[in-house]
């Protein structure tokens, strides 16, 4: 062994060494008291204030490197710095997801015997978007650079980007068709692609060749190289600063105050005991072109949320009763879960003070094996975790929200996150080149309802909580599509006394191509993917698709005819303007290549309600009637406001009178229509026993019921079936496509 | 509390706060005793007597009645001992057709009701709309909720329940 050998390994026994004593001592790295803090408590904030700086300065520094449109433009980005064992100790705001995904990775790395084998070294650089090493999808590309003082490391800094092309089986990132793996795209699996503080050419030539828009990837490589740079220099000017033995001492006492906090605001905001969750998804492919087959083209994905808070303040939560992992690409591995709760954490609780991996530290994920938030096989695909991954988290929020609201912080409520559905497109360009992309307008669906207020509109994701849709003329440079508009999509967000924020849709205009390939991910058409709270309703299911090919545009622009900006109320805007073949295409859209003419619509999801409806202030409603965020019909039946007047001479108002009669009757029909619920539990039980459902149905329940004997023992005891129930395996399997 | 804090309170109840003063609740450090204040504030708006001892819903409260811990509506009705799932004690609409589904939905898509439902628990009491589940059919009822009370009372407020 060499001494630089004999040096490294020393490294993978610290990182024994740190989580031993953390199971130890209950303490990050064992660290019981916070010397540096006591000792001078206002230095100890501005160093960590130093370093914070230094992560967002750096992640700055990186989006104006980038060509690309989704980190210049919408920030989908995230630089941290890190312990030399791969804890994150400040980091900079963006898709704050991948702070604990970096972690695992350099941790991955360290237990790999990455010090002997191809060694860390100063000016290496070591690259990675293998989710099942430590990411949550394959376009979620991370570097990190060893941090290196007079030859002894003394942390990582790492950056994050998600490309907007990967080279997979479909154009884009978020490679909805990938069924396995293989068709993902361009796997860099914790490789070591530069030296000397240079990245690989036969790197950067892999890059060139497997991409189908390299010039995205290949210049964020250089941002990320450049931040982690950025943020090295100022390590190393830290430790000149303060000394190298004050620095590795603060450095994990900011992780261990973190971890305190988190267990002290879990205390200060919530409650301790048992909260319980669900959400569903409805994965739709059959007779989709492309579909390989593998397993069932389509599935209905339950996902049972368990949180207990502990009276320590510690978060656990359980997945106990998740369907198993699939061949489609909506699977997560434990790292993308991780990123889920930690990005979710910086927005409830980790918000302020010392954001790192000491709220990580103070949470716990159960993730059964073999469910699709822990795959037993690595062959599977990841390309679309956040299908899932928003509802669970989304449900999340809403345990969380429980907590808030019985502690009295009303503000805090948050009815959660939504799936934001992608489009993706390439092949040929407005430019006559070869091209691949991901749309990141998506960045800005609608957002849960507060229990104050209504939701955001267009204007939240869960995974940055810097959204941002970024410019229509922006994205009209990288991709061979027009826009025709952009519109609220009235009535997206879910009804309640506060109404989910609203989504929007885009329509564009197929230009100056002969051939785009578009694909779109993380629709739920068949079921609500969302939820409502306390009365509230779930916002509506992902729109479906309006498209024309071959349409009339040009002809109707040249004869300076209106043209429809969206698919208007009734969805039907497009068939009344342009003649064509009409299509309504239900998510995913995979379909045959689209040219020049061809129209298309895409639209995004709104957040879920908070409240009874009834008990929505009737001014809010005519409000929302007249910017156009939901219809009058709407109001009417929903809300059951009474109007005068109309929208069309500008003299709607609201009949107070009436709405207060009509209200009260509404409420008394509600009891009429209603039946006791244990009437009800007694007329479904037969129903539930024959397995009186759809073959979807019968399908997830046997699936859970398979892999978690809890979630069977739990099923089976809620409707007093016999021990030992199951649903027959009597079905076979249809994997056709048709 | 001092009367302007009470008000202040109350408005953010009532969703009636202004923006700005709503903005700097959120983003200043939280008040520690704000649990006692909002029970208050609950307690003057409902027009019985037993004792809130925790919110758990928008209408929804764990309260003590005599020797018992009971789920109680602001209305005053009665869902039962806490440790037990209230919407058991609840009336139920469930809507499973496209045409109920499009009664709460107008202009939107809505699920395929084979793969999933719309399970609205109401009060008997008032008929208010307590909370929605949106499963598919078949799913079990969820508990939202099961607070630690005692845990929470002896432990986190150090005040006896």
């Amino acid at each position: 062994m060499t001494e630089a050998n004999s040096l490294n390994s020393v490294l993978r026994k610290r990182l024994e060494e740190s989580e031993t004593m953390l199971a130890e001592t209950g303490c990050y790295d064992g660290i019981t008291t916070l010397e540096c803090r006591d000792m001078d408590p206002l230095k100890f904030e501005t160093i960590h204030m130093k370093l914070r700086a230094g992560c967002v300065s750096a992640r700055e520094i990186a989006r104006r490197i980038s060509a690309s449109p989704g980190v210049r433009e919408v920030g989908e980005m995230v630089a941290a710095i890190y312990t030399p064992e791969g804890d994150a100790v400040a980091i900079s705001n963006g898709i704050m997801v991948h702070v604990h995904t970096m972690s695992r990775f350099i941790k991955w790395m360290i237990r790999n015997d990455y010090e002997h084998d191809p060694g860390i070294n100063p000016g290496d650089i070591f690259a990675n978007n293998d989710a099942f090493i430590g990411t949550v999808q394959v376009p979620d590309v991370m570097d990190v650079v060893p941090i290196f003082h007079e030859g002894e490391l003394v942390g990582w800094a790492g950056a994050v980007c998600h490309e907007l092309e990967a080279g997979g089986i479909t154009p884009g990132g978020d490679v909805a068709l990938a069924q396995e793996r293989f068709g993902e795209g361009l796997f860099i699996c914790a490789e070591k692609i530069g030296l000397n503080d240079r990245i690989r050419r036969d790197y950067v030539i892999r890059c060139e060749r497997n991409l189908r828009m390299p010039i995205y990837w290949i210049l964020d490589e250089q941002a990320k190289v450049a931040a982690c740079f950025s943020m090295r220099d100022r390590v190393l000017e830290l430790i000149d600063e303060i000394g190298v033995d004050f620095y590795k001492r603060i450095s994990k006492e900011f992780i261990e105050e973190g971890r305190r906090t988190q267990l002290a605001r879990v205390r200060q905001l919530t409650v301790p005991g048992t909260y319980r969750s669900n959400t569903f998804y409805g994965h739709v492919t059959k007779g989709k072109p492309g579909f390989q087959p593998l397993g069932d083209p389509d599935w209905l994905y339950s996902i049972p949320l368990k949180m207990d808070i502990e009276l320590d303040g510690k978060i656990v939560v359980d997945f106990e009763g998740a369907q198993p992992w699939g061949y489609h690409s909506m699977n997560c591995t434990p790292a993308g879960m991780d990123g889920g709760m930690f990005v979710t954490l910086t927005q409830h609780m980790n918000f302020e003070g010392l954001v790192n991996d000491g709220a990580w530290l103070a949470t716990q994920l159960k993730l059964p094996r073999g469910t699709w938030t822990n795959p037993d096989s690595e062959f599977c695909a990841t390309a679309t975790s956040w299908a899932l991954l928003l509802p669970a988290y989304g449900a999340f929020q809403r345990m969380l929200s429980r907590g808030f609201l019985a502690r009295g912080f009303l503000e805090e409520v948050f009815v959660g996150q939504v799936n934001s559905p992608m489009i993706e497109m390439g092949s040929i360009s407005q430019y006559g080149k070869p091209f691949g992309i991901a749309h990141f307008e998506c960045a800005a669906a609608g957002s849960g309802a507060l229990a104050i207020k209504d939701g955001l509109d267009t204007a939240y994701v869960g995974w940055n909580p810097e959204s941002d849709m970024g410019n229509i003329e922006i994205w009209e440079l990288d991709m061979p599509m027009v826009y025709l508009g952009r519109s609220i999509l009235p009535n997206s967000g879910g009804a309640g006394k506060y109404r989910g924020g609203n989504a929007f849709m885009s329509t564009w205009v197929i230009n100056k191509s002969p051939e785009v390939r578009i694909v779109t991910s993380e629709h739920s058409s068949r079921v609500f993917d969302n939820a409502g709270m306390c009365g509230g309703y779930p916002a509506p299911t992902c729109q479906k698709h309006r498209v024309v090919r071959n349409s009339n545009i040009y002809q109707r622009v040249e004869q300076r005819r209106p043209l429809a900006h969206s698919t208007g109320l009734d969805q039907n805007n497009l068939e009344q303007f342009y003649q064509g073949n009409q299509q309504i295409i239900e998510g995913p859209h995979i379909a045959a290549p689209m040219k020049e003419g061809d129209i298309f619509t895409h639209s995004y999801n709104g957040g879920g309600g908070y409240g009874d409806p009834l008990e929505r202030d009737p001014v809010l409603v005519l409000d929302d009637i007249i910017q156009g965020h939901s219809s009058q019909i709407h109001g009417e039946r929903v809300h059951g406001i009474r109007f005068k007047g109309t929208i069309d001479d500008e003299t709607l108002e609201i009949d107070f009178s009436q709405t207060q009669k009509t209200r009260k009757r509404l409420r008394t029909e509600r009891l009429q229509d209603a039946v006791p619920v244990m009437e009800w539990y007694e007329s479904e039980k037969d129903k539930v026993k024959q397995g009186d459902f759809s073959p979807e149905v019968l399908k997830m329940y046997r699936a859970a019921m398979d892999l978690s004997e809890e979630f069977a023992q739990e099923f089976r005891a809620f409707w007093q079936l016999e021990n030992g129930f199951a649903y027959p395996q009597n079905e076979q399997v249809d994997l056709s496509n048709e | 509390m001092n009367n302007l804090q009470r008000e202040e309170y109350r408005l953010l109840l009532d969703g009636q706060l202004p923006w700005p003063q709503t903005k700097n609740l959120m983003s200043s450090y939280k008040d520690r005793d704000r649990f006692f204040k909002i029970l208050e504030i609950y307690q003057d708006k409902v027009e019985w007597d037993e004792k809130i001892l925790l919110p758990i819903g928008e209408h929804l409260f764990i309260v003590q009645k005599g020797k018992q811990r009971i789920v109680k509506c602001s209305c005053g009705h009665e869902f039962g001992d806490y440790r037990k799932n209230w919407k058991f004690q609840a009336v139920l609409r469930v809507r499973n057709t496209v045409e109920d589904l499009e009664g709460i939905y107008p202009h939107a898509d809505v699920c395929d009701p084979s793969w999933m439902e719309i399970r609205e628990f109401i009060c008997p009491g008032c008929g208010t709309l307590l909370e929605v589940e949106a499963c598919s059919p078949g799913y079990p009822i969820t508990f939202d909720f099961c607070p630690d009370l005692e845990g929470f009372y002896s432990q986190w407020l150090n005040h006896p329940l």
